[in-house]
C-alpha cells in the first residue's frame, strides 16, 4: 500500500494505492491524521490504483470523511475499481459519500 | 467438472493477509473461478481472518488457521476453522447503517459484508475449535 498527498485549489488531496486491509490501515490512517491540517474541509480520495480493500481500509477513509464532515467540510471519492465501488455498495456506504467516475469530476464537485 | 479442493494454514498475524491473497490467486489459476469471484472469497476471507487475528485469542502464543477451499458441482465451500476462543461471528446483528455519515458507528462491517456475498453461512463450534462455513453456487465464473 501506497499513500500519497498533495494540496491542489485547497482541496487535500490523497492518493491509495494498492491493497487497503487490515495490515496497511493503520500505515493510512496514522499519514492521514498527521497530513490534514486544523483547517482542511475539501477531502478528495483518488482511489484509482486502489486495487483492494477491506473493512479495515473502509474505517480509515470513514473515519477521514467523518472528520470533514464533522468540520462542515466536503468530501469526494474518485474513480473506484469495480471491486472497490462493490465493497463500498455492499456496506451501505455510496448514498454517503460523493463518489465521482474521475478525479477531474470529483475536483469540480469540491470546489463548488 | 472435477473437483477441486485446496488448503493451507496461516499463522495469527496480519500480515499472513498478503500470503492469503497469494494462496487465492494459486486457487484461481486451477479453479478457473473469475476475478470477481475471487475478490469475493478474498475480502470474506480477509474479513473472517483479521476477526480471528484481532479478536480469537488472549495469548502472545503463535496459532493457526487453517482454511480449506472446495470447488465442485458448481458449489463453492469454504471452512475456516481456528483454535481460538469460542466466537460465532453470526450471532452479532448486522449494524444498521444511519442516513447520515456523522452517525455511522464504523464497526461490524465486516460480518455484513461476508453475508452479502456469500449465500449461505455455518458456524459450529467442534474440537475446541470454531469452524465457519461458507458456501457460493452463484456469480462463481
Amino acid at each position: 500500500m501506497e499513500i500519497e498527498h498533495r494540496v491542489e485549489n485547497e482541496i487535500l488531496v490523497f492518493a491509495i494505492k494498492g491493497r487497503l486491509d487490515a495490515a496497511t490501515a493503520s500505515t493510512a490512517e496514522e499519514t492521514i491524521k498527521q497530513t490534514m491540517a486544523e483547517d482542511t474541509r475539501r477531502l478528495l480520495f483518488d482511489l484509482s490504483a486502489l486495487e483492494y480493500l477491506s473493512s479495515g481500509g473502509l474505517r480509515v477513509i470513514l473515519g477521514a470523511a467523518k472528520e470533514i464532515r464533522r468540520r462542515e467540510g466536503k468530501v469526494a471519492l474518485a474513480a473506484l475499481t469495480p471491486y472497490v465501488f462493490e465493497i463500498f455498495e455492499v456496506s451501505g456506504f455510496t448514498a454517503m459519500i460523493p463518489i465521482k467516475d474521475t478525479v477531474e469530476e470529483a475536483f469540480k464537485d469540491l470546489a463548488s | 467438472m472435477k473437483s477441486q479442493q485446496y488448503s493451507f494454514e496461516l499463522k495469527n498475524d496480519l500480515s499472513e493477509l498478503e500470503t492469503l491473497n497469494q494462496h487465492l490467486i494459486k486457487f484461481g489459476q486451477s479453479s478457473g473461478l473469475s476475478e470477481a469471484c475471487l475478490t469475493d472469497i478474498n475480502i470474506c476471507l480477509d474479513e473472517l481472518f483479521t476477526n480471528i487475528v484481532c479478536y480469537g485469542f488472549k495469548d502472545d502464543q503463535e496459532h493457526i488457521t487453517r482454511f480449506v477451499l472446495n470447488l465442485e458441482n458448481n458449489r463453492l465451500t469454504l471452512v475456516i476453522e481456528d483454535e481460538g476462543i469460542p466466537f460465532n461471528p453470526l450471532e452479532k446483528e448486522d449494524p444498521e447503517i444511519p442516513d447520515d455519515l456523522i452517525d455511522v458507528r464504523i464497526g461490524g462491517l465486516g460480518i455484513h459484508i461476508v453475508r452479502k456475498l456469500m449465500d449461505e453461512l455455518h458456524y459450529e463450534r467442534k474440537n475446541g475449535k470454531n469452524k465457519l462455513t461458507l458456501k457460493k453456487m452463484s456469480n462463481l465464473f
